[in-house]
């Protein structure tokens, strides 16, 4: 393979390269691939010399029955040992290569799951699933089936090659000449066959996504009596669909058959040529005989090699964007020496000092806010949508670490503490709460084994969750699937209640769910934020200004900047800001959730 | 066939000294027309038949279309989409390949292998041709046994890879709760444990099929031992010649490729069977909501609404949803209908264009049972707005051409400025051509349910339905469409379910939904002075309880 790594299209030779040291453990397996390649290989070619031995020595006159014998057992004998070779190279290449990849899959999750969140607001989650999932099984087969066909069908094609040269130097020399013009033709017809491929992928996919939308919608096609127009619709995708598809058949059958009729015109042509030599006498009989069978067996061997140039280079492609994950240093790392803080010494106190942060430089987000929350304290956030609530938690979190200032808890940077111990320390209710494929009690645990099911169960009932689990078909072994489909908001909020108490943070931080919820399940829930509430520092961001009344303090944020604070009571006097969000409080937004799609604007409370 | 026989021939007539140099020409030149005219007819027979397989899938691809088109809404609430997907996919697919290849496939194997026969049986003995062919006769049963199995394996391999899938986009889109948590170190167990799985499951699928890459080969190979000896023997007993023994063997070898395709092809044909099997059964669903045998036309629906209905049970449920329902709305009148989640809101008004089938006689329009009306008249009277604002990937002007499919765009940007998203469309580069969705601009809620909204305005029926479709829309929006909606739709029947009460409270009559049941009626004055369960929800929602923007 002439491969030409500067030019190789999306992609650097030197990608792959970078991949090599997880297979360098493997070095002997792929040592041991060689040499088994090399007996089957070996088995083979013995093969009809065997019977050549059979037919010249024993058959062709006064052979001896024993020694057929002996010859056809022995002929057994390197079959088996060829095909015990070939099943052990098997599985010796590929258990390397799932191994390799093993590796490689494991690193990327983890090199993922270290990245700061700066890292995750910039690249979708989808994306790094495919290169979790597809990119390494694409570098997985450069491993495998490019490194096995560079040894299988390489040797093949050397080894006919010497042959031919054994038999007669100047017509093997003259059949060189096929050579570039069978890999020429593969080559050529391999990237027509390749764009025919995607083509109909394309299509083909446009027909999944078309029916997955329509099959959704059906109710609305059939209310508005859209039928005849979206059955069109899919009639003219369907029939690209079909155009693609044949075409890409028609290129591929006319490969297949190119490549048997240049098969068929060399024979012709090593007949015309070596039929004139054997008259002459130029040539013995058996040497064009053999001529002819190894100009067939040529195009076997370098069809399968012209492939790999495919598989070389979607490897490349597949290999570089894994690189560029790993070459992301994660932005928010442990300190070396970090102060070591133990959960009972925890008593929870915060203060902000002087913090500034943006989410994109030149775009600062907060300005120089500074607070403070008593160990025990049970505080609540206001503001507008974009007023820089959830970016305050965020850095309390270290999901992102501030521009200027800086966050103690108990009077330690949290930047000299390790996440585990911060995160730990500080627990999270989120809004939209995250379920994962699995049982109710492996969620509210979050999959630790340490923490037990009397332990799950006590967090439930703390926060009332216990009454709807227990109604449920199989209590706290009822399965989850991942987008948590069979619970209401409401269950899901006290699910999230109960997997904080579970694992038992010093500081809260709740996030407050803006969901529209029935007077009932809302009385559940505001019961179960109490419960939680109860001896922890609590952090709320609050969209029911109901639910903060009785907070100890109250932070009122606007523009990034915390305008007022104090009680409720207190801030009612002051008669700013929160007064008025308070008198018109019985009117709605916009929901969060449609400003998370829409660009981040400030924008004022009306 | 007729390749190796005029090779043969070549070289026995070389062998023998019987050419001349415009012999061996002419055997050359023979031999290359043969060989062209082989590979050019196989070649369009081959693609004829691909040709046709592909018809065949579009065609039945179309009438699976047609045929959901037709289904009822209770059809796809307990079917699955991926299921459905993966009969128009892979059910048609393999069907298609049984049709194409299959036959190819196998009207070449059994005649490369008949006249193989053929071959041995004249010139070889039957005796040696049967004896040789024992081992190599198993190949097909062993490719029917193992196949399967092999495909099986392959599709865990599959499950475990999606697993992992599945583990790490729940995992990183749940980020931000797994690194609050500190659970980084949990998710990389649960993660090498789905990884683990996918390299034991594919160790298992490569040991099954080396098995079977490896024992092909190794019967044909007994078959050549057999040959060889018991053929060898022969010949050195001079019962047969030995250019027979050499032709013999090379037909052997010729005989594994035919008998593993025509086990492959015994495969690809057992699970294009039982994919034809699943069609068949989707194909012969019937209908559940169809035209009355009878149905009636009306040239004009006034849009007078009459409900009585005992109760309502959903074709796949147990417990009734509705219960004694009784409502009579005359044409042009404003319903509201509020009511807690799962309160049977969105069942009620579903029952009115058939989305699900009421019981006969309970749902009336213009005095007509709904169930005798023709189903163009009946749809055709009543415009339905839903609550997630379906759209369809396709231009936002498309889209809005649902309602009318012939809609001028000064119609479309007038229905569009009546539901207050023309100001959005023209922010768009692309405005009415902007297309929305999976490959194009994804639309916040808002502006998805105020689409719907002008989809349903443009098709300006008698009856027009908005199922909480106000839900995403800010307060101000929200007062400029409904003040809009009460004079465009002056004199025409109007139903809107709302959480927010604001959306009803001009409405003629409101109607208060709990567990199925119609608890409480009246205008909303009468409602609020009444202190019932809406009096509680409105003082709910005028007081701090509302939501404050976050």
């Amino acid at each position: 393979m002439k491969a030409d790594p500067g030019r190789t299209e999306g992609g650097e030779f030197r990608s792959l390269m970078r991949l090599i040291p997880y297979a360098r453990p493997y070095l002997w397996h792929f040592v041991g691939v060689v040499l088994l390649v090399l007996i089957f290989n070996g088995s083979t070619v013995l093969q009809p010399y065997l019977v050549k031995l059979a037919i010249d020595r024993d058959l062709a006159g006064g052979g001896h029955p024993g020694h057929l014998l002996f010859l056809s057992l022995l002929y057994v004998g390197i079959v088996v040992a060829g095909l015990a070779a070939n099943y052990s190279q098997i599985m010796l290449l590929q258990s390397a290569g799932q191994q390799i990849i093993r590796r490689i899959r494991i690193d990327l999750f983890t090199h993922i799951e270290r990245q700061g969140m700066r890292y995750f607001d910039h690249n979708a989650t989808g994306r790094l699933v495919t290169h979790i999932a597809n990119d390494t099984e694409t570098v997985n087969q450069f491993f495998t089936q490019f490194f096995l066909s560079m040894i299988r069908d390489g040797l093949s094609v050397v080894m006919i090659i010497i042959a031919m040269f054994e038999l007669d130097v100047r017509v093997a020399a003259e059949c060189m000449v096929i050579l570039p013009v069978i890999a020429l033709v593969a080559v050529l017809f391999r990237r027509t066959l390749r764009r025919a491929y995607q083509t109909t992928r394309t299509r083909l996919s446009n027909i999944v996504a078309f029916l997955a939308e329509n099959l959704a919608g059906m109710r609305i096609i059939q209310i508005f009596q859209q039928e005849a127009r979206q059955a069109e619709a899919f009639r003219e995708l369907a029939d690209t669909h079909r155009g693609a598809s044949v075409i890409e058949y028609g290129v591929s059958v006319l490969f297949n058959r190119s490549f048997e009729m240049l098969g068929n015109a060399a024979v012709a042509a090593v007949a015309w040529a070596g039929g004139l030599a054997v008259l002459h006498h130029a040539m013995a009989f058996g040497t064009l005989y053999a001529f002819i069978s190894y100009i067939r067996q040529f195009f076997g061997p370098i069809n399968a090699l012209t492939q790999q140039w495919n598989t070389l280079q979607s490897s490349i492609v597949s290999a570089d964007r894994i690189s560029r994950v790993f070459q992301q240093a994660p932005e928010i790392t442990d300190p070396a020496q970090p102060i070591e803080l133990t959960a009972g010494q925890v008593r929870g106190h915060i203060r902000f000092e002087r913090v500034s942060f943006g989410y994109r430089p030149g775009q600062p987000v907060l300005h120089d806010v500074s607070f403070e929350v008593k160990p025990g304290w049970f505080v609540g956030f206001v503001g507008a949508t974009g007023a820089g609530k959830s970016s305050l938690m965020s850095l309390l979190l270290r999901f992102y670490d501030p521009d200027a200032g800086r966050i103690l808890l108990d009077g330690v940077d949290i930047r000299q503490l390790r996440q585990a111990d911060l995160h730990r320390f500080v627990g999270w209710v989120q809004q939209d709460v995250n379920l994962f494929s699995g049982t109710i009690a492996d969620n509210i645990r979050m999959f630790r084994s340490e923490i037990s099911d009397a332990e799950v169960r006590k967090a439930a009932e703390v926060v009332g969750a216990a009454e709807f689990i227990e109604r449920l078909p199989d209590g706290y072994d009822t399965f989850l699937h991942g987008k948590g489909a069979n619970l209401s908001m409401g269950e899901r909020q006290l699910l999230a209640f109960a997997r904080v108490v579970a694992l038992n943070p010093r500081v809260l931080i709740l996030d407050e769910a803006t969901a529209n919820l029935d007077s009932r399940t809302e009385a559940w829930v505001q019961r179960g934020l109490r419960a939680v509430a109860r001896e922890r520092t609590t952090l709320v961001i609050a969209h029911r200004l109901a639910t903060i009344r009785d907070a100890d303090q109250i932070f009122v944020l606007d523009h990034g900047h915390i305008v007022e604070q104090g009680t409720h009571d207190e801030l009612l006097a002051l008669n700013g800001l929160y007064a008025d969000l308070w008198a018109k409080s019985g009117t709605e937004y916009e929901s969060e959730a449609e400003w998370k799609t829409t660009p981040k604007t400030l924008s004022h409370p009306r | 066939m007729q390749f190796p026989h005029l090779l043969g021939a070549f070289t026995d007539a070389l062998e023998a000294g019987r050419l001349t140099a415009g012999g061996v020409g002419r055997f050359a030149l023979e031999l290359l027309a043969v060989g062209v005219l082989n590979v050019v007819l196989y070649g369009i027979g081959q693609y004829r038949n691909g040709r046709l397989s592909r018809d065949f899938e579009y065609q039945l691809r179309r009438r699976l279309f047609a045929h959901w088109e037709q289904l009822s809404t209770a059809y796809f609430r307990h079917r699955s989409i991926g299921d459905l997907l993966n009969h128009a996919m892979t059910d048609v697919q393999a069907v298609r390949e049984a049709l194409g290849g299959g036959v190819n496939i196998l009207t070449n194997a059994v005649f490369l292998l008949l006249s193989t026969l053929v071959m041995t049986f004249r010139t070889v003995s039957v005796k040696l041709t049967l004896v040789s062919m024992i081992p190599i006769a198993f190949i097909p049963v062993f490719v029917v046994w193992l196949g399967p199995r092999v495909r099986q394996a392959s599709r865990r391999v599959q499950e475990a890879l999606s697993d992992m899938a599945d583990l790490a986009e729940e995992s990183l889109t749940a980020i931000r709760l797994v690194k609050a948590s500190g659970s980084e170190p949990v998710e990389e167990r649960r993660f090498t444990e789905r990884v683990n799985e996918i390299v034991r499951r594919q160790v298992g699928l490569y040991r099954r099929s080396a098995l079977f890459q490896s024992t092909i080969p190794l019967m044909s190979s007994l078959s050549f031992f057999v040959a060889l000896l018991y053929g060898g023997t022969l010949a050195m007993r001079h019962q047969i010649p030995l250019g027979a023994f050499v032709a013999f063997t090379l037909y052997l070898t010729m005989l594994t490729t035919p008998l593993q395709q025509i086990g492959f092809v015994i495969n690809n044909f057992q699970r294009a069977s039982a994919s034809l099997a699943r069609l068949s059964a989707l194909l012969a669903e019937v209908p559940e909501i169809q035209d009355p045998p009878h149905p009636v036309v009306l040239e004009r629906v006034r849009g007078e609404i009459e409900i009585d209905l005992p109760s309502y049970t959903y074709p796949d449920g147990a417990v009734p949803v509705l219960e004694d329902i009784h409502l009579h709305v005359r044409a042009g009148q404003t319903v509201g209908i509020v009511g807690r989640t799962g309160a049977g809101k969105t069942t009620l008004v579903s029952l009115l264009p058939r989305v699900f089938d009421p019981p006969p006689g309970t749902v009336r329009i213009d005095g007509i049972d709904v169930r005798d009306l023709s189903l163009a008249t009946l749809r055709g009277a009543i415009a339905y707005v839903p609550q997630d604002g379906f759209l369809f990937s396709a231009s936002i002007a498309d889209n809005l051409r649902f309602g009318r499919a012939d809609a001028t765009m000064p119609a479309l940007e007038r229905a569009a400025e009546d539901a207050a998203v023309l100001g959005d469309i023209r922010r768009f580069p692309e405005g009415m051509d902007t297309i929305v969705g999976e490959r194009g601009v994804t639309l916040s809620g808002g502006q998805r349910q105020r689409l719907a909204i002008a989809r349903a305005l443009l098709k300006d029926a008698p009856i027009l339905v908005l199922d909480d479709s106000l839900s995403a829309v800010d307060m101000n929006t929200e007062k400029r469409i409904i003040a809009r909606l009460r004079e465009l739709r002056q004199g025409k029947t109007t139903l809107i379910i709302a959480h927010r009460l604001s959306a009803v409270r001009h409405a003629d009559v409101i109607i208060v939904l709990e567990r199925g049941r119609v608890v409480e009626r009246g205008t909303h004055e009468e409602l609020v002075a009444a202190g019932g369960l809406y009096a509680e929800m409105y003082a709910r929602q005028q007081t701090g309880e509302g939501e404050v923007a976050g």
